[in-house]
């Protein structure tokens, strides 16, 4: 397939004993959103995991631009354009919005082109730019995971991968922050989501794969899972319980 | 009430060697999640560099800062490369403590059988000069103490505050994670911060070597002396540290003075179990171990 950017092929890994992933093989085009949606539990953290380099002992394959980057760095994988939003956030509360931001660019490319970057992230969420000398600690959630997603941003990702960005918010919030992504994701940054909100990450991807067991279960466009009667029977319904 | 002050003024001026050692053990906690119990060894170790360098060179102390501070530095990496960086990735942080511990007992016994117990000094003109103000006599080397730790305590901060990698450092010791998955080097962050308490124990050295003599022994007295200090002034606030290593030696200057030389070192534990049960965030309030800088 032409333009892919990242693929993963048979993939597994386990922690100790537990299996985590058996054989998971996805691929991300080039521009694309792509959901990663599942129960918990299912792997999806998992393999965001394997792709950033959190994790390291996995068998299969991954390639990102052509290149296999199993055995690169966390560092390295930054630098080729991998950078992952953590779930649950995990900024620096003690640090201001800004210090935040500029943590995101170390890296020499990204270092070289801050102001840019800066820019863009205060144009996407304009109420950091107001706050920027606060402390991170101080937002609140949904502010917290625009700047954690900003952070990310400042290393120049040509794919980020956000890990439940609605977490802890709510629906409005939630809608708003997928909203942003979308506009982030026009200006041409491919994202790979992981979601428990299975409705609205089918709504706005254009390919989706559901995980079970650590299994790609069914894949297909969002639209097309959201009109499948099991996926909807499946996790749709267990809506009002993503919380607990 | 001129005694009084003198006391005070005394503890104060001699508290500054605490002050910079806590700040070391304080940026080491940091990034490690250690006590760095060999902090005072190393003290002791740059100490003697500095003894030697005006012994054989006639090098004079304070220009010595200006080589000692920096060899300091790069033993700061090294030791952290060599010794610690595979411990640093441990879950368990009982093994970097305890290679603390192994480089505190080998260094002390390496320098008790290279220079031995006997005490050394390093003799200058200004070593004994005094200033008179008002009654109150002020010994320069003593106050060059003091202007050399508020030297090291505002580079510190401004380190820390004001560059890229100090505002790494900060963001590691909260969450040493998050910040690898920013594509920084977490080991660097690590080695630069165990250096810079490296480096402070070698700023201690020239102010020990230059205010008073010194052997061996003086190495985990010291390291003690600077946890306590820390303990007072929380962890992850450098100039609560320094306050905090002022503090401790006003306490010991006035117990010796007023209670009996004897009883200084008992005081200044009692102060320590003291702040451990009743404040264990230290003087200054800081919400969690290692929150404010």
């Amino acid at each position: 397939m032409a333009n892919q950017l990242l693929e993963v092929t048979d993939l597994s890994a386990a922690y100790g004993d537990v299996r985590a992933l058996s054989g998971t093989s996805l691929s991300v085009e080039a521009g694309a959103i792509v959901a990663l949606v599942g129960a918990n539990g299912a792997g999806k953290s998992t393999l965001l995991r394997a792709i950033s380099g959190q994790l390291t002992r996995t068998s299969g394959s991954i390639t990102f631009a052509g290149i296999e980057i199993k055995k690169h760095t966390m560092k390295q994988r930054v630098e080729l354009g991998i950078v992952q939003v953590p779930e649950g956030r995990r900024l620096f509360p003690d640090l201001t919005i800004y210090e935040n931001l500029r943590l995101g660019a170390t890296l020499r490319e990204p270092r070289s082109h801050m102001r840019e970057s800066l820019e863009r992230v205060y144009g996407l969420f304009p109420v950091l730019r107001d706050r920027q000398n606060g402390k991170a600690g101080l937002l609140s959630g949904g502010e917290q995971q625009m700047l954690a997603i900003g952070r990310a941003l400042m290393a120049q990702p040509r794919l980020v991968m956000i890990d439940e960005a609605s977490l802890g918010l709510s629906p409005k919030l939630t809608r708003q922050i997928f909203e942003l992504i979308g506009v982030l994701n026009e200006q041409g940054t491919t994202v790979l989501l992981v979601e428990q909100n299975i409705h609205m990450a089918l709504k706005l991807c254009s390919k989706a794969y559901v995980i079970q067991n650590g299994r790609v279960i069914m894949s297909g466009s969002g639209e097309d899972l959201l009109a499948d009667a099991d996926v909807c029977k499946a996790y749709l319904g267990q809506r009002g319980s993503r919380i607990a | 009430m001129n005694i009084f002050l003198q006391v005070v003024i005394n503890g104060i001026l001699f508290g500054t060697m605490y002050g910079v050692a806590a700040i070391g053990l304080s940026v080491i906690f940091g990034t490690m999640r250690i006590i760095f119990l060999a902090q005072g060894t190393m003290i002791v170790l740059f100490a003697y560099l500095v003894y030697w360098l005006w012994r054989l060179v006639g090098l004079d102390p304070y220009l010595s800062a200006l080589i000692v501070v920096p060899i300091s530095f790069a033993v700061g990496i090294g030791l952290f490369y060599l010794l610690f960086k595979k411990a640093s990735a441990l879950e368990d942080r009982n093994v970097s403590l305890l290679l603390a511990v192994g480089l505190m007992y080998m260094v002390d016994n390496l320098l008790l059988k290279a220079f031995s117990a006997n005490p050394r000094y390093v003799k200058t003109d200004y070593g004994s000069l005094t200033f008179h103000l008002g009654g109150i006599n002020i010994s320069f080397v003593r106050l060059m103490a003091l202007v050399i730790a508020l030297i090291a305590a505002a580079a510190v901060y401004w380190f820390l505050k004001r560059t890229l990698l100090g505002t790494s450092v900060r963001a590691a010791s909260v969450d040493m994670e998050a910040t690898r998955l920013l594509g920084i080097n977490s080991y660097w962050v690590a080695a630069v911060s165990f250096a810079i308490g490296i480096a402070l124990a070698g700023t201690a050295g020239v102010v020990m070597a230059s205010v008073y003599s010194f052997d061996p022994n003086y190495g985990f007295t010291f390291a003690i002396k600077a946890l306590i200090v820390l303990a007072l002034g929380g962890i992850g606030n450098v100039w609560g540290a320094l306050t905090a290593g002022l503090l401790l030696g006003v306490i010991e200057s006035l117990a010796t003075y007023y209670v009996g030389a004897g009883w200084s070192d008992a005081i200044s534990y009692a102060v320590f179990i003291m702040v451990l049960i009743f404040l264990p965030q230290g003087l200054f309030g800081a919400r969690t171990v290692i929150k404010k800088v």
